[in-house]
């Protein structure tokens, strides 16, 4: 599903961001991506999504090689890959209902379709009861469920989440995990970068760990450990 | 993809409305630009009425000598008659030219009584002869000089009426010269304005814009809006001056006509005639402008 060959990411002038990285994830895997701050966690996220560009090596998605694609492909790409991040990224003025359907308006799918999917991915998340509030009436659990719904609403093949427990308490942390857990259940591969350590020790699933952007180890239901 | 143009246009009134101080100010600053632009055109219109008008009223008078014989005037008359430049020629006989300068002077007993001195009709035949053009007026003074009736002319008299034709035009031009200057300048500055709104525009929607990114929004789909918000912009001006533009008019025709006439035709019914062309051209222009502004905008400030 993901395949990373002897991939680096140089940032002006000379940041090291990844260093020759070597990875293949499977379909349906659930991977998580640890790392001290600084190390290349969310490098490696972004070039997933292709909000950069390696400068060395080559990254396929699918079979698609996405190394060099071009401006007009990306938003192709974003349709098959969700995204969450820490900052949840939804929009203040809308409600949760909007926010989630806005994904299918900007991409052109017909207003049908979206009374379709909007209240599936909200049964998915969990929050039919609270389609009509606004980000700010919502806890920080709950408004990272509507960004994880947001990311489902195309059905994506991978779903890439830089920290998303990363503003959130133990409990709320959990919720969102069990909610990963199932969306990789269902079978979306599933890419998860933290910090935390006690949600990598209860996923008991592959652990890779970076360091200097170089991949330091990849363990079968690793443990959280540095 | 109706979905998506309903949505785009959608988008397009969010952002008009949501920055609606914004909206005004752009919009006041292309009607300023407009407006200019249509002031040249009444300008324009209304010389061609002025320089019609005196045209019309250019007279050259010949004073026959009171002895004069009346078969040279008329010869003098019939001649004048032909030549291409003169419009027409009106005869003022010697008795007749002396009832008009006693009503003229009705008031002023002194000019009266000196007259009623003479004893006799101080005055000869007049010819009133009107050009078509102030240009031909030379033409017409020497053409006089024909040596069959010169020496029964006493006196050519005429108000120098290519020198105040003269003036309206070089008047005009300098104020027409100014007024395409200015418009210049309101289209360089709408150019900016316009540039300017789109770039807070893109500001004040990043967060949307970066999510629409985010979500797998194409970036036709995150310009289109701009680009329909700026139509909007250029069509609600156009329309805004038009509704200016029309009323003003009919309040000053009125006033206009009575003093130079309605000679050349209206100004209200050259700007009806006309408006579907004069306006739609004006709004062609002003969204090329505001078109190649946005685009620049968007390239500059949005790198989708
Ligand atoms: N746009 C950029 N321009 C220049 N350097 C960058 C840029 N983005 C990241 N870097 C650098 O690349 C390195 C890796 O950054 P990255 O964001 O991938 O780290 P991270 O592992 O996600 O850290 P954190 O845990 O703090 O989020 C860092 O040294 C960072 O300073
Ligand atoms: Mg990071």
């Amino acid at each position: 599903m993901i395949h990373f060959k002897n991939v680096s990411k140089l940032y002006p002038p000379d940041v090291i961001g990844l260093d020759h990285v070597n990875l293949r994830v499977e379909h349906g895997e659930f991977i998580s991506i640890v790392g001290q701050s600084g190390t290349g966690k969310s490098t490696l996220a972004k070039l997933l999504f292709a909000e950069e560009r390696p400068t060395h090596g080559v990254i396929e998605i699918g079979g698609w090689d996405i190394t060099k694609i071009s401006n007009r492909d990306v938003p192709l790409l974003r349709r098959q890959i969700g995204v969450v991040f820490q900052d949840f990224k939804l929009l203040p003025k809308k409600t949760v209902y909007e926010n989630i359907a806005f994904a299918l308006q900007v991409a052109g799918i017909p207003s049908a379709r979206v009374r379709e999917v909007v209240p599936r991915v909200l049964a998915i998340v969990g929050l039919e009861d609270k389609v009509q509030r606004f980000p700010h009436q919502l806890s920080g659990g709950e408004q990272q469920r509507v960004a994880i719904g947001r990311a489902l609403v195309h059905q994506p093949k991978i779903l890439v989440a830089d920290e998303p427990t990363g503003n959130l308490d133990t409990l709320n942390s959990r919720d969102i995990l069990e909610l990963l857990k199932k969306i990789n259940e269902f079978g979306t591969t599933v890419v998860l970068v933290t910090h935390d350590r006690e949600i990598v020790n209860r996923l008991k699933r592959r652990v890779i760990t970076l360091e200097g952007g170089k991949i330091t180890s990849d363990v079968e239901e690793g443990r959280y450990k540095l | 993809m109706f979905t998506s143009i309903y949505r785009v246009i959608k988008f397009a009134l969010q952002n008009f409305w949501r920055n609606i101080w914004l909206s005004v100010i752009t919009i006041s600053m292309l009607v300023l630009t407009l407006l200019t632009v249509n002031i040249l055109l009444v300008l324009n219109r209304a010389t061609d009425q002025v320089i019609a008008y005196v045209e019309n009223r250019i007279e050259v008078n010949v004073y026959f000598n009171e002895s004069a014989d009346q078969t040279k005037v008329n010869e003098a008359l019939t001649y004048l008659r032909t030549l291409p430049e003169v419009k027409d020629v009106q005869e003022i006989s010697a008795d007749n030219a002396l009832v008009l300068f006693k009503e003229k002077h009705a008031q002023d007993p002194a000019v009266l009584s000196s007259v009623d001195e003479i004893g006799r009709n101080p005055f000869g035949p007049t010819l009133v002869v009107k050009a078509r053009a102030a240009k031909d007026f030379d033409t017409i003074i020497s053409a006089l000089d024909n040596p069959r009736f010169r020496d029964e002319i006493r006196q050519k008299d005429f108000s120098d009426y290519q020198s105040i034709v003269g003036k309206i035009r070089q008047t005009t031009t300098q104020i027409r010269d100014g007024g395409i200057v200015l418009s210049i300048i309101f289209f360089i500055i709408a150019l900016l304005i316009i540039f300017n709104t789109v770039r807070v525009a893109i500001y004040i929607h990043r967060e949307e814009i970066s999510i629409m990114r985010l979500v797998g929004a194409s970036s036709r789909f995150i310009r289109a809006p701009f680009l329909v918000e700026t139509i909007l912009l250029s069509l609600f001006s156009v329309l805004i001056v038009m509704a200016i533009v029309y009323p003003t008019l009919a309040l000053i025709e009125p006033k206009f006509s009575q003093y130079f006439g309605s000679g050349a035709g209206g100004l209200t019914s050259y700007f009806e005639q006309n408006g579907v062309l004069i306006f739609g051209a004006q709004f062609i222009a002003l969204l090329f402008v505001t078109m190649v502004s946005t685009a620049l905008a968007l390239r500059k400030h949005l790198k989708v």
